[in-house]
Order: C-alpha cells, then structure tokens, then sequence
C-alpha cells in the first residue's frame, strides 16, 4: 500500500515536472522572439520628416540649404558645410542627435531610440558610418528604412524605436 | 475490503481532479499569454490604421504644401485655416479636431498662431472633450527669403486628429 502511493507520487512529480520544463520552454521561446516592426508607419512618417527637415548646411552657397536627406549624401561624399567651416559628417551627427532628440521628447511612449547610416555597395556587403543609440530599450522594437543613391552606392538610413 | 476499494476509489478521483485542475491552469494561462500578444497587435494594427487615415487629412489642398508632397504641411496655409478664416471650415472637417505644432525645435511653452514665434496651430476644433486623439510627424514647409534668393524651408511638425466619438 505504502509502496504504490509512493509510486504514484513520483508519477504526478513527473507530470509536474514535464509541463514545467515545456512551459520554461515556451517562455524562453516567446520572451526571446518579441518580433521588430519593421516598416512601422509611425516610424516611417518620423523618419521622412526627419529627411525632409531643412537644416543649416550649405555646401555650395547660401541659401541653397541642405535637408537630412541631401547632408547624408554629402557627408558620404566627404563634402564640407562652407558656411559652417564644418565636414558635413561631423555636422551631420550632431544636428541628427539634437532634431532626434527633440522629436523623441514630443512622444511619451517612446523610451529609446536608434539611428543608422550605413552604405550597401554593389556587391551586397553593408558598412556602418554612422549610428548612435539613445535610452535603454526593453519593450517593442518598430522601425522603418530608407534607401539614397549616391553615385552607383546606395546609403541606407534605419530608425529605431522602442516603446513601452 | 469494500471499503478499501471506495478509498481507492476516492484517491483515484481526489488525483484525477488535482491533476485536471492543474492542466486547467496551465491552459488558462497559456491562452492569457496568447490573448495578451493578439490584443497587442490589435492595438498597434488600429494605431497604424488611424495614422495612415492622418495622410487624407494632411494631403488635402487646405493643408499640403504645393498639393504634391505627401505629409508635408504648407506653413502659410496652416496660418490662415488657424485664424479667423478657418472657422467658415467648420463644416468641412470630417473629425473632431485638427492640430499641428512644431516638433523640432522643442518648445517649453506653447504659443498659439497666428502670433510671432508661435509654435501650435489650432486648425480645427468642434470642442468634443471625448474625442480620441491620433498623432504622426509631419513637415511643415514655408517659401523662404534669404540672399535675394527664395528657397523652401521645411521643418518637422506633429499633426495631431481627434476622431469623433459617436458614443
């Protein structure tokens, strides 16, 4: 008597155990695989305002102002902002930093944010040339792309965001 | 021995309803979790939805900045449909509220146009308090003077809709 009611105890242990594992199991594999978004609309419509966004960049004359978009092209070119005495890289990083940072501040839910600027040559192989993260991301990653040409290269810019 | 059997019996029962109610809860909460990531996506796929119904209201001919460029608002017109002249839209609007403010530069307080240096135009407001309110960025683009050259200086704005609420 006393030895088949241990018997039956090992045996609901056992199931116990077993629906335990697979549960860790599906945890792991749920927790691990929270998807990105990408081509999040609201990302996108961000990150197109932010190209279209005039800034204070004139490589060959005044007013002929550069957007974000034209200042990654020029900064991939190696080409100075004359009337800011600045390479169009180094300026680009900054006012990219400081139009991001405001536009994140005007979004509640957003808790960091990511920019790249990488450059895809013919051959497929990506090569970074710019980036900086902002906040500690913990939620759901959406993010949107968009593709430059320059010259035969093609410059890809990715926005991250990460929300509660 | 009969009523060794019942108790046998008993325990068996007693073990059948543990072990049941134990894969109950274990089901019940798988579903949460699977109901919780179905909510989610329901949530973001109507957020996106009432984003993308933004660009009707952003591409109108009241609003676009040279009826070409999606998303992007005319800073001249936003003055005016923010001033007396927008109150004979009233009728027009399809939602509750319309309003768009400066994104970038950040402001600390907000200056309503038309003013100097304002930061927040107030296109359109039918003052339902229960409105849901939807927000995206767009640009907002104005002809500029400098050097005796006029060029087209756009910066990043947010249009912010309210929808009607008919409940």
């Amino acid at each position: 008597m006393n030895k088949k009611a241990q018997q039956e105890i090992v045996g609901f242990v056992l199931i116990v155990v077993v629906v335990m594992v697979g549960l860790m199991i599906y945890l792991t594999m749920s927790l691990r695989s929270s998807p990105e978004n990408e081509g999040s609309l609201e990302v996108a419509n961000a990150l197109d305002a932010l190209m279209k966004q005039t800034t204070e960049c004139a490589v060959v004359y005044v007013p002929n102002y550069d957007t974000f978009e034209d200042l990654f092209k020029s900064a991939y070119k190696g080409e100075s902002c004359t009337n800011l005495n600045k390479p169009a890289r180094e300026y680009l990083e900054e006012a990219s930093r400081e139009v991001l940072t405001d536009m994140m501040a005007s979004e509640s839910s957003v808790m960091a944010y990511e920019l790249q600027f990488a450059e895809k040559n013919s051959e497929g192989a990506i090569q970074g040339l710019l980036m900086f993260t902002e906040g500690n991301c913990t939620g759901n990653v959406n993010s949107a792309m968009r593709t430059l040409s320059s010259g035969s290269e093609r410059l890809l810019i990715t926005l991250k965001t990460c929300t509660f | 021995m009969v009523k060794k059997a019942q108790m046998q019996i008993q325990q068996m029962s007693f073990m059948l309803i543990a072990v049941f109610i134990f894969f109950a809860l274990v089901g019940m909460f798988f579903l949460r979790v699977q109901v919780g990531g179905i909510k989610g996506s329901a949530a973001q796929l109507q957020k996106e939805q009432a984003i993308s119904s933004l660009q009707v209201i952003a591409d109108m001919p009241e609003l676009n900045f040279d009826c070409k460029e999606s998303m992007t608002l005319d800073k001249d017109k936003l003055l005016i449909m923010s001033g007396d002249f927008g109150q004979d839209y009233d009728l027009f609007w399809p939602v509750a509220s319309v309003e768009v403010f400066k994104a970038y530069p950040a402001f600390d307080s907000q200056i309503e146009c038309p003013a100097p240096n304002c930061n927040y135009y107030n296109v359109y407001n039918n003052s339902q308090l229960n409105s849901k309110k939807f927000a995206t960025f767009v640009s907002i683009c104005s002809k500029e003077r400098e050097s005796g050259s006029v060029y087209t200086r756009c910066n990043i704005g947010k249009l912010v809709v309210g929808i009607i609420n008919n409940e």
